[in-house]
Formats: C-alpha cells, sequence, structure tokens
C-alpha cells in the first residue's frame, strides 16, 4: 500500500473513530443529529428563520469583531475591554433615549431624532473612552512583555463592568432600571417597534409579500447599518491617508516611525474608531435584543473575539465573515442544540480554530507571531 | 520631620482608620498587627550591628508616635464617629483594655521585631518564624475572644492564597498565563462534592477526598494543558480562558444526561437492521446545575469535640498533636541520618502514616470509650459551620504542606526546567529540556493545588455552585499573584491575604460603616433634595465596587510596578541591573 493511501485510510479511521465520539457523546450537550434532522424535517422553513436570526446576529457580532481585529492588527494586543465599550453604547443610547424623552413618546419623528442623537452620542462616547482606556492602560506598556497589556487589559474590562453595574442601578437617570439593583438584566424599549405598531405598518416586512417567515424592520435595519459601517470602513482603511498610515503601522511599526507617522496618533484614531463602531453596536444591539445588561460585554465580546480569530485576526473582511460565522453559528446552536450550551459551543470554536488553524480563514500567519 | 517617625504616623494612621470600620476590640488586634508591620518596615533602617538593644531603643520613638496616632483614633473612633453612625459607643470595660493592648502591644512589637533584625541572622530568620507562628496559632482565639468574627473571612482570604500558590506554579515559574485556573478549582470543588454528598449517595471521608480532588485536578490539568501546548503567549491565553469558561457551562448542564451508544440506537435503524438500543446513562442529573450540590460532607477529627466550645481546651489538644508529630519528626531524621536509610525512612514513614490514621480517620463511637481511658481528651468531632477555628487551622495545615511542596518542587530538576522555558523556550529545548513534559506537569502540578482549595471550599460552604467558578474567579486569583508578586511564594500570599481581606472584610465593613453614617447623619442632611438623596443612599456601597478593587489592582500594578508588592529577589535583582530587560514578571514572550 503506498503512503498516500496508507494516510487517507488514516484519515478516515480518524474521522470514523471523532464522529463516533461526537455522536455518542455529542447529545448531552445538544448534538443529538436524530433530533435534529427531525426537528429540519418537520419544519424546514425555520432553518430559513434561524439563517435570518443568525445574520442579523452576526452583523451585531462583525462589529464588535471589527474593534478587535483592527487594534490587534495595529498593536497586537487583545482589547480585553472592546466588548464591554460595547455594552457601555448600550447602556449610554438607552441613557440619552430616556433623556430626551424619546422613551415615553409614540411619534414616529420624535422616535427617529432620538435615535440619531443616541447613535451620535453612542458613538462619540464609545469612541473617547476606549481611546482613554488605551492612553491610560496601554500605552505605558507598548514596550514591555506582550502579556503585560493583556493583564491590563482584563483589568480595565473589569473596571468598565463594574461602571455598567453602578450606571444599570441609577434610576434617576433612567426611570425604566427599577429600584432592584444594577445586577439584573433591563429592558431597552423597542422603539422600531413602537414606531411601525403606531402607524398601522406591519412589523414583520415579510408579510407584505406573503411570506410565512419573519423578518422584522429591526432586522432590516441591523442588516443595512452593519454593511454600512463596514463598507465604510474598509474604503476608510483602504482609501485615507490616515487608513494608509494605519496599514503601514500593522506592518511595521517602526519602519512607519522612521517615515515619519506619528505612531500614537494612527493607534489612538484606530482605538477611537474601534470604539465608535462598538458604540453604534451597542444602539443596534439594545434595539435588536431588547435588553441592557452590565455583564453582556463580556460574552458579546467574547464572541466578537472568537469572530475576528475565525475571519483570521487583523484582517478587516475576515472580522466580517467571521461575524456572520459566529452569528449563524449561535442561531442554530440556539434553535437546533440547546440554548444554554451555546456559550459551550462558542467557545469550542474559539479553542478549535486556535489550535488548528491560529491564522483564521482569511488571515495570514500572524497565529506563527503570537 | 524624622524618617523613622513618618513611617510610625502612616503605620499609626493606616491602623488607626481600619478601627473605624470595626470599633469595640479592634484596636488592640489592629494595634499588635501594626507594631509587627512598622517592626519590619523599621528593622532593616538601622544598622544591626548597633545591637538588638539599641535597635529596639531607637525604634521606640516612632513606635511611639504611631501608638499615640492609634490611642488618638481610636478615642475619636469610640466617641464621636460611633455616634455619627448610630451605635451606642463602647463601654469603659472594653476601651480601656482593648486601646491599653492595642497602644501597648504595637509599641512592644514594634521594639521586638525591629530589635529582631540587631540579632545574627540565623537567629532572626528564627525569630521571625517564631513569631509568625504565634501570631498564626494565636488569631483564632484572640478573634474568638475580641468577637471580631474575622476568621470565617481570613479563611477565604486563605483559600485564594492556596490557589494564588497554584496559579503561580503556571503563571510565575512555568510563564504561561492561565486565564481559566479557575475550572481547576471547580473540578476540586465538584469532585469532593459528587464524592460525598447525597447527590450521588456517596459519601467518602473528607480526609481521603481532599487527595483524590487533587488528583482529579492533576488529571484534568494534563487534559486541559495538551491542547494548549503548540500556543504561546495571548493565544495561550485565550484558549486557558475558553476552558476556564466550558468548564463551569459543563456543571451548569450535565443536569440531564443521556448518553445512548450511537451504532445500535439509530444508525443502523437507518438501514432497517433492529437491534436492542444500548444505553449508558439515561436522564442522570449529574451536577445538580444551578441548584448546586449540597451538603457536601465535611471533614471529622477525633480531636474535636462536637458541638462543644473551643478554647484552652483545644490549644493542649493541639500542643500535644505538634508535640506527637514533633517527636517522630525528631526520630525520623534521628534513624535517616545515622542509621540503616532504607530501614529508617520506611520505619518513619509507618510511624507517619500511623500517627495520621490515629488523628484523622474517624472512630466509631464504641472506640471513643478507649481513647478516652488512654488519653482522656481524644473525642470524635465533625468540623462544624458555626465554630470557624478547626477549619483555620486545617487550611493552615494545608497551605504549610503547599507552600513545603512546592518550595521542593521549584528547587528540583523540574522547578528549574520551569524556570528555564519562561525565560526562553528554544534555548530550553536546546538544553535538552523537554518543553511538552515541563509545560505539562507546570499544568498539572497547578491544578493539583486547586483540587485542595477546591475540596477544602466545597466542604467549608458545604454547597457548590457554579457560578462560583466563573471567569472573575479566575481574574480574581490571578489578581491575587500579581499584586503580591508572581513567582514569589511570600508574595503570593501577601497578595492573595490583602487582596482577599479588603474584599472580604473591609468592603463590607466599609459598607455598614457607610450605611450607619448615611442614614444618621448624611442622608437627614440632604432631605431637601430626595433625588439626590436616594442617588447617594443607592451608591454609597462599596461592595457594588469590588470588581472595580480588582480591575483597578491589575491596570495599577501592571503600569507601575509590575514586579508586584514583594518581587521575588532574582526580579528585584534583574530591575536593579537595568531598565532595559523590562524586569515585568511576566516574561513570556
Amino acid at each position: 500500500m503506498s503512503a498516500k493511501a496508507k494516510s487517507i485510510l488514516r484519515g478516515i479511521v480518524v474521522a470514523a473513530v471523532v464522529l463516533y465520539i461526537a455522536f455518542l457523546l455529542g447529545p448531552i450537550a445538544g448534538f443529538d443529529v436524530p433530533a435534529i434532522a427531525a426537528s429540519i424535517q418537520a419544519d424546514p422553513k425555520q432553518l430559513i428563520q434561524f439563517l435570518i436570526i443568525g445574520i442579523s446576529n452576526g452583523a451585531i457580532i462583525a462589529i464588535i469583531a471589527l474593534g478587535y481585529t483592527m487594534v490587534y492588527g495595529i498593536i497586537e494586543l487583545i482589547n480585553f475591554a472592546h466588548g464591554d465599550v460595547y455594552m457601555i453604547g448600550v447602556f449610554t443610547s438607552l441613557t440619552v433615549l430616556s433623556l430626551t424623552g424619546t422613551l415615553n413618546t409614540n411619534d414616529p419623528v420624535k422616535i427617529i431624532l432620538g435615535l440619531a442623537l443616541a447613535l451620535v452620542v453612542s458613538i462619540a462616547s464609545c469612541a473617547m473612552l476606549n481611546a482613554t482606556i488605551e492612553r491610560l492602560a496601554y500605552r505605558r506598556l507598548r514596550n514591555a512583555p506582550r502579556l503585560a497589556p493583556l493583564i491590563s487589559a482584563i483589568g480595565m474590562s473589569f473596571i468598565i463592568e463594574n461602571l455598567g453595574l453602578i450606571w444599570a442601578s441609577q434610576s434617576w437617570l433612567v426611570p425604566s432600571f427599577g429600584t432592584t439593583g444594577g445586577a439584573s438584566q433591563k429592558f431597552f424599549p423597542d422603539l422600531l417597534g413602537t414606531i411601525f405598531t403606531v402607524n398601522g405598518w406591519k412589523v414583520n416586512l415579510f408579510e407584505y409579500f406573503g411570506i410565512p417567515l419573519r423578518f422584522t424592520i429591526k432586522d432590516l435595519l441591523v442588516i443595512v447599518l452593519a454593511v454600512i459601517l463596514m463598507v465604510g470602513l474598509y474604503l476608510f482603511v483602504q482609501r485615507t491617508r490616515l487608513g494608509k498610515a494605519m496599514r503601514a503601522t500593522a506592518q511595521n511599526r517602526d519602519a512607519a516611525k522612521m517615515l515619519g507617522i506619528d505612531i500614537d496618533r494612527v493607534i489612538s484614531a484606530t482605538f477611537l474608531i474601534g470604539g465608535g463602531l462598538a458604540g453604534a453596536a451597542g444602539l443596534m444591539a439594545g434595539l435588536y435584543n431588547n435588553t441592557a445588561w452590565w455583564f453582556m460585554g463580556f460574552r458579546a465580546g467574547l464572541e466578537s473575539f472568537t469572530a475576528a480569530v475565525l475571519g483570521g485576526i487583523g484582517n478587516i473582511t475576515g472580522a466580517m465573515l467571521g461575524g456572520f460565522l459566529i452569528g449563524l453559528l449561535a442561531s442554530f446552536s440556539d434553535g437546533y442544540l440547546n440554548a444554554r450550551w451555546t456559550h459551550a459551543w462558542v467557545f469550542a470554536t474559539l479553542v478549535l480554530v486556535l489550535l488548528f488553524r491560529p491564522s483564521g480563514l482569511l488571515g495570514e500567519q500572524v497565529g506563527q507571531k503570537a | 520631620m524624622n524618617e523613622n517617625i513618618k513611617s510610625g504616623i502612616t503605620f499609626g494612621l493606616i491602623g488607626g482608620l481600619l478601627t473605624f470600620l470595626f470599633g469595640g476590640w479592634s484596636v488592640g488586634v489592629l494595634g499588635v498587627l501594626m507594631g509587627i508591620g512598622l517592626g519590619l518596615a523599621l528593622g532593616p533602617r538601622f544598622n544591626p550591628r548597633d545591637g538588638w538593644m539599641s535597635l529596639a531603643k531607637q525604634a521606640l520613638p516612632a513606635a511611639a508616635a504611631s501608638g499615640a496616632i492609634l490611642l488618638v483614633l481610636s478615642l475619636l473612633q469610640n466617641y464621636v464617629i460611633d455616634p455619627a453612625i448610630g451605635q451606642n459607643f463602647e463601654d469603659l470595660d472594653v476601651v480601656i483594655p482593648a486601646n491599653l493592648v492595642g497602644v501597648v502591644g504595637g509599641i512592644l512589637f514594634t521594639c521586638i521585631v525591629t530589635a529582631l533584625h540587631g540579632l545574627s541572622e540565623e537567629w532572626e530568620r528564627k525569630g521571625k518564624i517564631i513569631l509568625l507562628g504565634l501570631v498564626i496559632l494565636a488569631f483564632p482565639f484572640v478573634d474568638k475572644f475580641t468577637e471580631l468574627r474575622w476568621t470565617a473571612q481570613i479563611i477565604f482570604a486563605l483559600i485564594f492564597v492556596i490557589l494564588g500558590l497554584g496559579l503561580n506554579i503556571v503563571v510565575g515559574y512555568a510563564g504561561l498565563l492561565d486565564l481559566g485556573y479557575a475550572a481547576f478549582f471547580a473540578i476540586g470543588a465538584y469532585t469532593t462534592g459528587i464524592l460525598s454528598s447525597p447527590q450521588h449517595n456517596i459519601f467518602l471521608n473528607f480526609w481521603l477526598v481532599i487527595w483524590i480532588a487533587a488528583g482529579v485536578g492533576a488529571i484534568f490539568g494534563l487534559i486541559l494543558g495538551a491542547p494548549t501546548l503548540p500556543l504561546r503567549g495571548d493565544y495561550l491565553a485565550i484558549v486557558t480562558l475558553g476552558f476556564g469558561e466550558i468548564v463551569p457551562v459543563l456543571f451548569r448542564n450535565l443536569i440531564d444526561v443521556t448518553i445512548k451508544e450511537p451504532l445500535t440506537c439509530w444508525i443502523l435503524p437507518l438501514f432497517k437492521i433492529q437491534t436492542a438500543c444500548i444505553t449508558f446513562m439515561s436522564h442522570e442529573d449529574l451536577t445538580a446545575g444551578e441548584k448546586g450540590i449540597n451538603p457536601v460532607g465535611r471533614p471529622i477529627l477525633p480531636i474535636i469535640k462536637l458541638n462543644e466550645a473551643m478554647g484552652i481546651e483545644l490549644v493542649i489538644k493541639i500542643a500535644v498533636l505538634l508535640v506527637a508529630l514533633a517527636l517522630i519528626t525528631f526520630l525520623y531524621i534521628r534513624i535517616w541520618r545515622n542509621g540503616n536509610r532504607k530501614v529508617g525512612s520506611v520505619a518513619s514513614y509507618a510511624a507517619i502514616v500511623a500517627a495520621i490514621l490515629i488523628v484523622f480517620l474517624p472512630i466509631p463511637r464504641t472506640r471513643v470509650a478507649v481513647f478516652d481511658n488512654v488519653l482522656g481528651i481524644i473525642q470524635p468531632g465533625e468540623f462544624q459551620s458555626d465554630n470557624p477555628i478547626p477549619w483555620y487551622f486545617l487550611i493552615i495545615a494545608i497551605i504549610l504542606l503547599s507552600i513545603f511542596l512546592i518550595n521542593r518542587l521549584r528547587e528540583s530538576r523540574l522547578g528549574r526546567a520551569w524556570m528555564a522555558i519562561r525565560e526562553d523556550e528554544l534555548a530550553a529545548a536546546q538544553m535538552g529540556i523537554d518543553p511538552v513534559r515541563t509545560k505539562l506537569l507546570a499544568f498539572a502540578m497547578g491544578a493539583t493545588f486547586s483540587g485542595f482549595a477546591g475540596a477544602f471550599y466545597a466542604a467549608y460552604i458545604r454547597g457548590i455552585f457554579p457560578s462560583v467558578f466563573d471567569f472573575s474567579a479566575s481574574i480574581i486569583i490571578l489578581c491575587c499573584v500579581i499584586l503580591g508578586g508572581i513567582g514569589n511564594i511570600n508574595g503570593v500570599i501577601v497578595g492573595g491575604l490583602a487582596l482577599m481581606t479588603a474584599d472580604r472584610l473591609f468592603l463590607p465593613a466599609l459598607k455598614d460603616f457607610l450605611k450607619g453614617l448615611l442614614d444618621h447623619t448624611v442622608l437627614p442632611a440632604l432631605s431637601s433634595n430626595p433625588t439626590l438623596q436616594a442617588a447617594v443612599g443607592q451608591n454609597a456601597n462599596p461592595i457594588l465596587y469590588r470588581f472595580l478593587l480588582f480591575g483597578l489592582t491589575l491596570v495599577i500594578m501592571m503600569s507601575v510596578r509590575p514586579e508586584g508588592l514583594v518581587p521575588s529577589a532574582q526580579r528585584r535583582m534583574e530591575l536593579h541591573a537595568g531598565e532595559e530587560s523590562g524586569g515585568t514578571p511576566v516574561a513570556a514572550k
């Protein structure tokens, strides 16, 4: 038998053993093939429904992942606090909506104006916050051993989570927070739904076409906004002078410095843009999922970090792809496996990608640097 | 002003301000602790050649200054602060002895500790160990007498000290940043829970389970460490974080486990072949999910009496036990050194095992009478929740054992291999160190100690809940290691104690203090503005800010003092040698 045939045979045996173990132990974590097959057979439309949900959630994850991937691309740091900046974005928009009285109105014009203001404020404050984090916690450590900034980033993440916890208990700021303290999940009002129902429009856009699925105005808005932001970012990085400076810094910081690029400014700008994207994602996620929670940044952060790694960290297109893939994984896992195991499946993906293809789907061999 | 007096005033202020939080007898305890701290700070400043008497005299002014500050603040606390937070002030029969003990004890201990520096190096070391031993031994009894109720919280701090010591092996010695260390803590705790609770109707003895937990921890250290071997730096950290998140999810969700053999159950039936479906497990609840496993079995120790107040009697019992152990050790050393080594060591090991069996194994009640007749002091007893003293000594014993083992490990070939890997993996591999084996053993050894901690924790709390072991627990352990000083046992102990006492003791006390102050002084003054009043009342709860405490610790330590509060000698030397090496403890690249 030739060596090639041998290796193929070995591959088949390994695959069979892995599959057998997956089928044997998978059902514990919801991976129950007969049950999944049965539920797909029973209602095939659901598959498309989960696809829609996955894409919408994936769009939000992708936008957060962009922040991770840009920062990693430039200073090779996992900005652990990034997910929590996104959480601050949710709370900022909720607070702006509350202070402007948008939460208590049914007037579509007022709601749209309020949302626009919330988007601007959220983007601005998250961008500032992210740049401040860089200034306070990472800049000093730029020449320190690599793990020092990571530890500092984890510390920053804790600080911001604590900020969110305190914020979520300020019922004088947002009355709907109630008096139960900051630890519980808070409601983020469904403003887009309100606009539609008040005017007698159908919230589910597919109803106009008679398609028996749900594709709401929220899905549409999230996807459209995400695509606009991603394309805008892509053009910015590829076409503008600052974008070029960013790419130069990412390739070789010292060489970029020699060519007269102000490294500190470029890095600050990267953090500003990443934070701004997280702020936008915050408002979108609040409107889409209708919850605000001080701990939501941790999970979203890890999901989007997984997305960034899956797509190839440092690669902007990869982060978008990874975001949509992770969104789909989470949505299918919620739907067909079991929602309580989704967290573990996402992490398992992260671990598997890092172990077997640390460069990601579209990335170059950055894994070797790690 | 003289530098020493300044230190004295600083220590006096720290001690005095802490009395604001606790009141009552705390001034006595804090005074003595403050004295020891001040002595340690002053000692190295004096010239040891002056002799110990002279040193004690030189320390006197600073000690007196700290004592005076302490006295003033303590009296202020009693007569001004207490009424402001709505408490009656203490009676004179507490105030006078407590302040006397605090001030006189503080001055005395400052002088004693300073004087130790005037002794020869060997005696200085011995003196410090004796002093430390006395403080550790006396603490729970003093705590009980003064009714401060600190011991139960200190035990939590000590659990984190063990966890920190274990994590220190992985992060400090081997340089592998592990962000999911709480997973091993969880594995230790759940092993204990499953093996000694009604969950599966298995009731093993705690003294056995703690070793099983350590062993299971080590095995999982290998299992979870193996996949991370090809990774370095932050990717390694993230993968360990992933494992650290997956493990609690498993424990949370293994509540309805069905394992069916797939071939017979649905692959063959797919091809219309009828077979009997082999089912290994059907709807088993392994971990009780969010409900948690409880009650977990507690340790039983013959020398502790059931439901009886502790006191002098326990001191005598422990003293007898210590004397017996000392005798065994002495015999061991004697025989091992002078006689036939093989026979000697076997004999002494047998003696130690016999002693442990006699002391630790539960004795059926019928045989108790015999023991009573022979020694008159031994009775079986289960550790109780309302009496932290046995728990305290148990965890001190575990810590001492851990320190001993870790010290031995560090100086062994393996320990040196860890540090070589940390400094430069490639070079170490070239020198013949097997990186795979070395790293795996680092994970396994680190996990062993968290197995101890997990077993103790499960038994102490009597219940295990998955939410305890999430990401924040991993980071809190990391915080303890980083605050104290990566790679240094003393540093980790100091860091763990400082951080966890701050978390467990000072924040709750501060909360009560602020609440009292607000309710009786501040809020009535704000009654004109109800919104502000509500906002102030709601947010003035320090417990809400505990994540801030840990986060700030990490950020500040990393940028200001990355080597930790008590850096290891090697780090200190590296830092003095030059800044270009960075000297940051996490040297993994």
